[in-house]
């Protein structure tokens, strides 16, 4: 009984989930997709993250003092990014959680840590790398990361940025190829990026960094997708999702603005909400 | 990014076409039929393509059509030298190299050595009914022994038209397959040979075409060869950038096995091996991935294949950043001081039509992680070695050369017991693998 309810505590936080996920696409990634993941990187990438979320801690006196959004981060650059030498690791790690106390407006930050670290790497460093290629596109891939992913968004209640944002790029990208006349399995190809869902599932949904109400959500899913799509066919970059969250991830602030709404919580929005944490649903 | 080659290959006459024709060869890229070669330099937004083809029917009958990028002058297009080509296949093969064990009883010394390493031209079509068609001859020039024709077209069905009209005979669904570049605002590159020139030059083969252009595209358009392709073909791409290493966007880039102990006659047989072992690994990863042979810096080799290029034959194979300056920022990249200018990725893909619909698109990562496609031969110890260490040693050396056919035939596929047969094990009995328990007790079965 008692190792039940340690069970419980441990998965009440969704972020646990997420935790537990992002660690088996990992291991899979390596084990099946041959990953080049070196030791001295995912080392990098977890000690820092979790370092400077220490101090940051600290220093900024934050109330929510937690590591496992600091380990979700870790494990995100992991998965993402590459990197000849660890120190790359190390300020991708470094940027992603210094942004979450740096970038924030009314006590809530506006870019998502991994994707801050990952793009601002790419952008002032000759040294990272990412590999959209990387995950292949096989369908029982797609299936396993839709499925996977969708827990973990159910848990936090921000499935509607997910599917606002995966319907409007499959739907530009369906009107692009049917206009272009290419044969639906190139569509099929497109869509079943391993990429491209678990940025959908797990990068975007960041409820933390995302607006807070649905509107705002929706608006913001729909502008991803749509820079997505033509960062995508018309720039030819291929890691484009990257780019069009991280430039429109300060526009949070301003939908937050518009349509004001109660940020989120991790712990508190958590159901079904074990009988002796009720009385914390309050505060 | 960018580039784009393929082509399809349209015969005028011949009903086929292709990269066709037997090799008998090394672990070169000419070991697998229907082979075409591609080599790709580029630095920031500008690429210069040479396409390579082993084509073996009546020149007359070649011709090939190229979506690309950009509208080409006649100063973009220019004619390759083959044995530039050979060169880089060479220097990037996948090797073979044989180690000698010394005698156990003395101290060690390492020594290494490796081994193996036409109908009514075009131009007389009139202008009017090309642009009856919708077809625009945005440029027209003879390069070397080509007749090259930059086209852009309105409508698939009406380039489909003026095609055939023109006398190229092209598959039944080239419309089909030619509209998706038409609407990406994409041009065709037409070539064909120039008899006369042809013969002027008295060439036996033909010789690469090349193209320098810029666009951010940075791709290779697969799709139309596969038109009118049977089977699967291979395309071997060269890929040369002052950054790092080259991989595949849109499919898997997977490194091809290597660092593998195989047993010593493979060495007369290293083709076979190649073949068989790609084989088995393109369908392991599912026939839908791109394979790494060789990512490595020019500058250097261990073990050579080859020897490096020298900068003429680099500045021959595309290479235009050389100089030592700086190449042109890129959208995800600054300019980057180079200290070694030209690193070379090469990738095999075994393309067919239902595990590769869209066109390979491909990106330069700053990766300079060296790989390349190696495979060992140990060759035992010869001599006596009667001292204890001797006998240690022989030991694991049956051991070793067990494990040898086993990865051998993990690589391959062949058959095991064909594979111990065909090795010889110096110094003692062929070796047998040990009985399981249950045989201990119930002997070996043969009954069907």
């Amino acid at each position: 009984m008692q190792s039940k309810s340690l069970l419980r505590s441990f998965f009440q936080d969704p972020r646990d989930y997420q935790i537990l996920f992002l660690l088996s696409f990992l291991i899979l990634g390596v084990a099946a997709r041959d990953f080049t993941l070196r030791p001295d990187c995912v080392a990098a990438a977890i000690l820092t993250c979790l370092g400077v979320q220490y101090f940051a801690d600290r220093l900024f006196e934050n109330p929510n003092a937690s590591f496992r959004s600091a380990l979700i981060t870790a494990i995100s650059l992991c998965l993402l990014l590459r990197a000849n030498s660890w120190t790359t690791m190390v300020a991708a790690a470094l940027l992603s959680i210094i942004s979450k106390f740096i970038f924030t407006y009314k006590r809530k930050h506006f870019f998502n840590p991994s994707n801050f670290g990952i793009v601002v790497v790419l952008l002032m460093m000759q040294d990272g790398w990412v590999t959209p290629g990387q995950w292949g596109e096989e369908v029982w891939f797609a299936l396993f990361f839709a499925g996977a992913g969708f827990m973990v968004v159910k848990k936090v209640g921000r499935w509607d940025t997910t599917a606002i944002f995966l319907l409007c790029y499959a739907l530009l990208e369906g009107v692009r190829n049917f206009w272009l006349g290419w044969t639906w399995d190139v569509y099929a190809h497109r869509m079943t990026s391993g990429a491209l869902l678990l940025f959908a599932f797990f990068m975007i949904t960041d409820p933390r960094a995302i607006p807070n109400h649905l509107r705002g959500r929706i608006l913001f899913s729909i502008l991803v997708a749509g820079l997505t799509f033509v960062l995508r066919n018309y720039y030819f970059i291929p890691t484009a999702v990257f780019w069009a969250l991280f430039v429109l991830s300060p526009f949070t602030v301003l939908l937050d603005r518009l349509w004001p709404a109660g940020r989120f919580q991790w712990i508190l929005k958590t159901a079904p909400v074990p009988v002796q944490s009720a009385h914390t649903i309050g505060r | 990014m960018r580039l784009l080659l393929t082509i399809l290959i349209l015969l005028i006459s011949a009903p086929v076409w292709s990269f066709c024709g037997f090799y008998v060869a090394k672990a070169d890229a000419k070991l697998f039929n229907k082979t075409s070669q591609v080599v790709l330099a580029r630095d920031g937004d500008r690429t210069v393509l040479t396409m390579s083809n082993d084509f073996q029917g009546d020149v007359k009958d070649f011709a090939i059509v190229v979506p690309v990028p950009v509208v080409l002058q006649k100063g973009q297009v220019h004619v390759g030298d083959r044995k530039v080509v050979e060169r880089l296949d060479a220097f990037s093969a996948p090797r073979l190299v044989e180690y000698f064990d010394e005698d156990p009883c003395l101290p060690r010394i390492y020594m290494e050595k490796q081994s193996v390493p036409m109908p009514t031209a075009p131009a007389d079509m009139s202008r009017s009914r090309a642009e009856a068609l919708g077809v625009k001859i945005e440029a027209q020039f003879t390069v070397g022994e080509y007749d090259i024709l930059i086209l852009s077209a309105k409508e698939s069905s009406g380039l489909e038209i003026w095609l055939r009209e023109s006398g190229y005979k092209i598959p039944a669904a080239a419309a089909e397959l030619l509209q998706p570049y038409i609407r990406s605002n994409m041009k065709f590159f037409v070539a064909r040979v120039n008899l006369k020139e042809f013969e002027k030059r008295g060439f036996q083969y033909l010789r690469p075409l090349q193209m320098a252009y810029e666009s951010p595209k940075f791709m290779l358009p697969i799709r139309l060869g596969m038109a009118n392709a049977e089977s699967e073909q291979d395309l071997v791409a060269y890929i040369l950038s002052p950054v790092g290493r080259a991989e595949v966007t849109n499919y898997r880039t997977v490194k091809i096995p290597s660092n593998m102990e195989i047993p010593i006659f493979v060495k007369d047989e290293f083709a076979d091996f190649y073949r068989a072992m790609f084989q088995r690994s393109y369908e392991k990863e599912g026939k839908n991935s791109v394979f790494l042979e060789y990512a490595w810096d020019m500058n250097w080799c261990d073990p050579c294949a080859a020897e490096p290029l020298t900068p003429e034959e680099l500045k021959k194979a595309g290479v235009f950043w050389m100089n030592g300056q700086d190449g042109p920022a890129t959208r995800n990249f600054a300019p980057v001081p180079r200290q070694s200018n030209v690193y070379i990725t090469r990738l095999r893909v075994r393309y067919g039509r239902p595990k590769f619909p869209e066109d390979l698109v491909f990106q330069v990562t700053p990766n300079r992680e060296n790989f390349q496609g190696r495979y060992v031969l140990r060759h035992p110890f010869k001599g006596e070695a009667n001292c204890p260490e001797g006998r240690e040693y022989r030991k694991g050396l049956r051991q070793r050369v067990e494990q040898e056919a086993q990865t051998l035939a993990q690589l391959t596929g062949w058959d095991i017991s064909e594979i111990r047969k065909k090795i010889g094990i110096p110094g003692s009995a062929p070796v047998e693998t040990e009985p399981s328990w249950w045989e201990k007790i119930f002997g070996e079965d043969k009954d069907d």
